[in-house]
């Protein structure tokens, strides 16, 4: 129950956990000549790779090809970001955790913020990218709002199971990265999942993360996502605040000591 | 949002929140540390009992404190003194809230500020003026009442032009300006500090001095860990001396302070009588 009131407490600390947020996109791109820019060049360099070098890998016209990637390439940098920056979430925190009692959600919406705000940033240039290319909005679009919610109440589960429980095992961490590299060949961003069959389009349904990537570019990219990625991005969110409360509700008084 | 907090109880503060004056309870309080790595090896016999093994000997955590309780009324200025290493940093830890407590309770009533390590709780790369932000947001107060105390807190730091700058290059002492005047500066209702003037120059000790005895007429609750003798008669009503975690004796400043002193002296005259003994019978 601790752990579920330090959420709302953390909640309630909007102007902390965004201060601290800006101040670390500040301070990541202090001194440097284009500053915030880099985040729009280094994920236009990428897109725009892809889509030289990797058209060839779907039966798709080009610039269709390129829209796709753009769209799933951001939301999944985004999801990675979260798992990734979780297993940091506290350590990068340890200084005011030892310092001053926060609630240690203010950690966990300080990191999605920040990651939400360069998120933010790329889909607004997969957007623009998409228009120059021709791409219509339809109407199916208003499907990414509710996709965009799940989505983000996900991040917090994953955060704090991951948070906690690496600020206790440190080889969590390095399992986590090295998954994630793997991640990234197994969800359909370079490829498509309609397109697949047999292992790797069975692979592709085993992995939780497709199923965050079709509910919410599908209805960018004008289709309605599948039934069955919803419910299975339902069934995740449930599981994982469980997980949450169980994880939260052991190391909550404990993180102190870990760190 | 002001801390009022309980780490047991928080609704019971909540509903009797107006009702109550400040106050401290600490009941039974003990810490157990875990020892991180644990190296293998039987203990050496000055472990006095603080350490923890497991069945195979080997160290896994170390009690910090053991059944430390005591109350503290609205006006009470605490000092905590005992040896390095007997438990008065992660005392004052537990009761400002950032240790949770293995067994017993601490329950507060009223606004709590501490200032325990002035290296931590800052962004060093944040200059020092987005540091007043910053630990004001952290200790709960509105951008308003932070813009409100921002010129108080610059004028008693002393930083002037220094707070436009990192903190990352900031010096020891600047640093605590810094941080002692944040920490006084929203009139908390319970204040926690240790050593807080070991980095400070004579004027700003003074300074700082003046405005703690501020803070006693308001008649908050002041905890303080120090071995600067004066420093703690000058500002303390009570004592706790603690030894190896746990609470050796409680009462009035004075007396406390007063034991705690002679047992050291004791101790130090014994650590240097083979020394004596070897240069009478070297001159024999």
């Amino acid at each position: 129950m601790e752990a579920i009131r330090d959420l709302f407490q953390g909640l309630g600390q909007v102007s902390l956990w965004t201060t601290f947020a800006w101040d670390e996109i500040e301070h990541r791109y202090r001194r440097s000549y284009l500053g915030v820019i880099w985040i729009v060049l280094s994920y236009l360099i990428f897109v725009a790779a892809i889509a030289i070098f990797f058209g060839g890998f779907s039966a798709m016209e080009n610039s269709r090809f390129t829209v796709y990637v753009a769209v799933n390439y951001a939301i999944f940098i985004f999801l990675i970001g979260n798992v990734t920056d979780g297993c940091d979430v506290f350590r990068v925190a340890q200084t005011w955790i030892k310092s001053a009692p926060i609630p240690h959600s203010v950690y966990i919406y300080k990191s999605i913020a920040r990651s939400l705000f360069t998120f933010g940033i790329n889909v607004t240039v997969a957007l623009v990218l998409a228009f120059a290319m021709g791409w219509q909005i339809t109407v199916y679009a208003l499907f990414t709002i509710p996709a965009l919610a799940v989505i983000l109440l996900n991040t917090i589960w994953v955060q704090i199971v991951l948070g906690y429980l690496s600020a206790r095992l440190r080889d969590l961490k390095h399992l986590v990265q090295a998954v994630t590299r793997v991640l990234f060949f197994t969800t359909p961003i370079l490829w498509v999942r309609e397109e697949r069959e047999g292992l790797v389009g069975t692979i592709a349904d085993l992995n939780p993360f497709t199923h965050f990537l079709e509910i919410f570019a599908a209805p960018l990219l004008g289709r309605y996502p599948h039934l069955g990625s919803w419910i299975i991005v339902g069934a995740i969110t449930v599981c994982g605040y469980l997980l949450a409360i169980v994880v939260a509700g052991y190391s909550r008084k404990r993180l102190a000591y870990w760190l | 949002m002001p801390s009022y907090r309980s780490n047991r109880q928080p609704q019971k503060v909540t509903n009797a929140l107006e009702q109550r004056d400040i106050s401290l309870e600490a009941n039974g309080v003990s810490v157990t540390f875990p020892i991180k790595s644990s190296p293998a090896g039987h203990l050496g016999e000055n472990s006095n009992g603080r350490m923890v093994t497991n069945e195979k000997g080997e160290l896994i955590a170390f009690r910090a404190l053991e059944d430390v309780s005591f109350n503290l009324r609205q006006g009470d200025r605490l000092a905590i003194v005992g040896r390095n290493g007997s438990g008065k940093t992660t005392l004052l830890q537990v009761l400002a809230g950032i240790l949770s407590p293995d067994q017993g309770r601490v329950t507060t009533w009223g606004r709590c500020t501490s200032l325990i390590n002035i290296n931590l709780g800052i962004q060093p790369e944040a200059t020092g003026h987005r540091n007043i932000t910053l630990r004001g947001l952290a200790a709960g107060y509105s951008r308003q009442a932070i813009e409100e105390k921002r010129e108080a807190i610059a004028k008693f730091s002393e930083l002037g032009e220094f707070l436009k700058m990192p903190m990352e290059a900031y010096s020891a002492g600047m640093r605590m300006r810094l941080t002692f005047a944040i920490a006084t500066a929203f009139d908390p209702e319970l204040l926690v500090l240790d050593e807080w003037l070991s980095a400070g120059d004579s004027a700003f000790k003074r300074k700082a001095t003046q405005r703690m005895q501020e803070f006693v007429r308001k008649a908050g609750i002041l905890i303080l860990a120090s071995h600067n003798r004066e420093l703690l008669l000058r500002n303390c009503n009570l004592c706790i001396w603690l030894d190896a975690g746990r609470v050796r004796k409680f009462g009035p400043a004075e007396e406390t302070v007063q034991a705690y002193e002679t047992y050291m002296r004791d101790m130090t005259q014994r650590m240097e009588q083979p020394d004596q003994v070897a240069k009478v019978v070297g001159a024999g």
